[in-house]
């Protein structure tokens, strides 16, 4: 268990956004590990079928806000205008370049933990998992074009989060899908 | 949005290295004792409040042959007591108040018809004033009883020195 519980956390907190609730579904990941120990035991895939089941139990338990989520994925249009990409490549390019191992690591934690779910999961899946968009939009039960619009608006609004004026600035916190970048302007 | 333009790409790519850099999150130390906790609270139940895979052997295979066997006893059973209602309603003891109750139920059936055909009959706005009448008089009759309860029956306790 030692071996593979960080990965097993990571997964779900990179997911969730919450370690509490990270916690409870990596107790269950290991708790259906034991159950499956017999085949578990000696096989080579046994991280792979973890973290298999850590990203479904996430996605299960991300399912009871489906509603909600997929709501704001539809409201909101995709308005990320080039300047705002260009300005989130330079934040990714320059800012973090220039933070320390330890803070540049914390800053980016954070950055996912604060975006919005429905830009925080399919970013997630896509970046981490490595996921194509087809299986993301099959796995999430919205269309392709929204998850691409999503995970370009997590990436212009992780920058925003990045930037210098982005974490600890008063209005950084959940910022609004319709103006992710306006911190890094 | 929807083409991929240099700038999508560059994004893409630098997001993607800057995820990948990261490093594992550590576990809360927490999480090894709760899971050894609950693997512990499941390991002290009786074996026959667990799931049925781990049930003993000796006790597993006797419960599902008796579950496969009650399976079509049940079918046949059912097939029997079915055979015995309809042979029994066509025993004439039971046959009588069997008829009787379908005669009720076509009463009952003629009597709704008949209704539902005086109700179309009558004009919608004598219909609608006679429900806000009968709506108003329920609400007459409301106030009236809840005025004649507090003036006869005031509660005790309750006044104005006791809430001040």
């Amino acid at each position: 268990m030692r071996a593979y519980q960080d990965m097993v956390f990571s997964t779900a907190v990179r997911l969730t956004g919450n370690p509490a609730q990270a916690e409870d579904i990596s107790q269950e990941v290991f708790l259906r590990a034991y159950e499956s120990f017999d085949n578990l035991r000696a096989s080579p895939k046994v991280g792979g079928w973890l973290k298999t089941v850590a990203t479904n139990l996430t996605l299960n338990h991300l399912t009871r806000h489906r509603k909600r989520w997929r709501l704001f994925s539809e409201v909101f249009s995709d308005d990320s205008r080039e300047e705002e990409i260009e300005s989130a490549a330079g934040v990714f390019d320059n800012v973090l370049g220039e933070l320390e191992t330890d803070e540049r690591r914390a800053r980016v934690e954070q950055a996912l933990e604060r975006l919005p779910d429905h830009q925080r999961v399919p970013l997630v899946l896509y970046h981490y998992e490595e996921m194509p968009y087809q299986d993301i939009a099959d796995r999430l039960g919205i269309s392709l074009a929204k998850v691409k619009t999503d995970i370009l608006r997590g990436r212009v609004a992780m920058a925003g989060l990045l930037a210098p004026s982005g974490l600890g600035a008063p209005n950084a916190r959940r910022r609004s899908p319709s103006t992710p970048s306006g911190a890094q302007t | 949005m929807s083409s991929r333009d240099p700038s999508d790409e560059k994004l893409e790519r630098l997001v993607s290295q800057v995820l990948r850099d990261q490093p594992l999150r550590p576990a809360p130390a927490s999480l090894e004792a709760r899971v050894l906790g609950e693997l512990a609270a499941r390991a002290r139940l009786p074996w026959w409040r667990r799931a049925i895979a781990s049930w003993p052997a000796a006790v597993r295979i006797p419960v599902i042959a008796v579950c496969a066997v009650c399976v079509p006893l049940v079918w046949i059973l059912s097939l029997w007591l079915a055979g015995r209602l309809v042979s029994l309603a066509t025993h004439p003891s039971v046959a009588k108040p069997i008829a009787t109750v379908w005669d009720t139920g076509r009463t009952i059936a003629a009597l709704g018809t008949i209704t539902a055909h005086i109700i179309q009959s009558i004009p919608r706005e004598w219909l609608f004033g006679g429900f806000i009448a009968t709506a108003a008089l329920y609400g007459v009759l409301f106030a009236l009883a809840a005025a004649g309860y507090s003036l006869l029956c005031p509660r005790p306790g309750y006044s104005k020195a006791h809430l001040t």
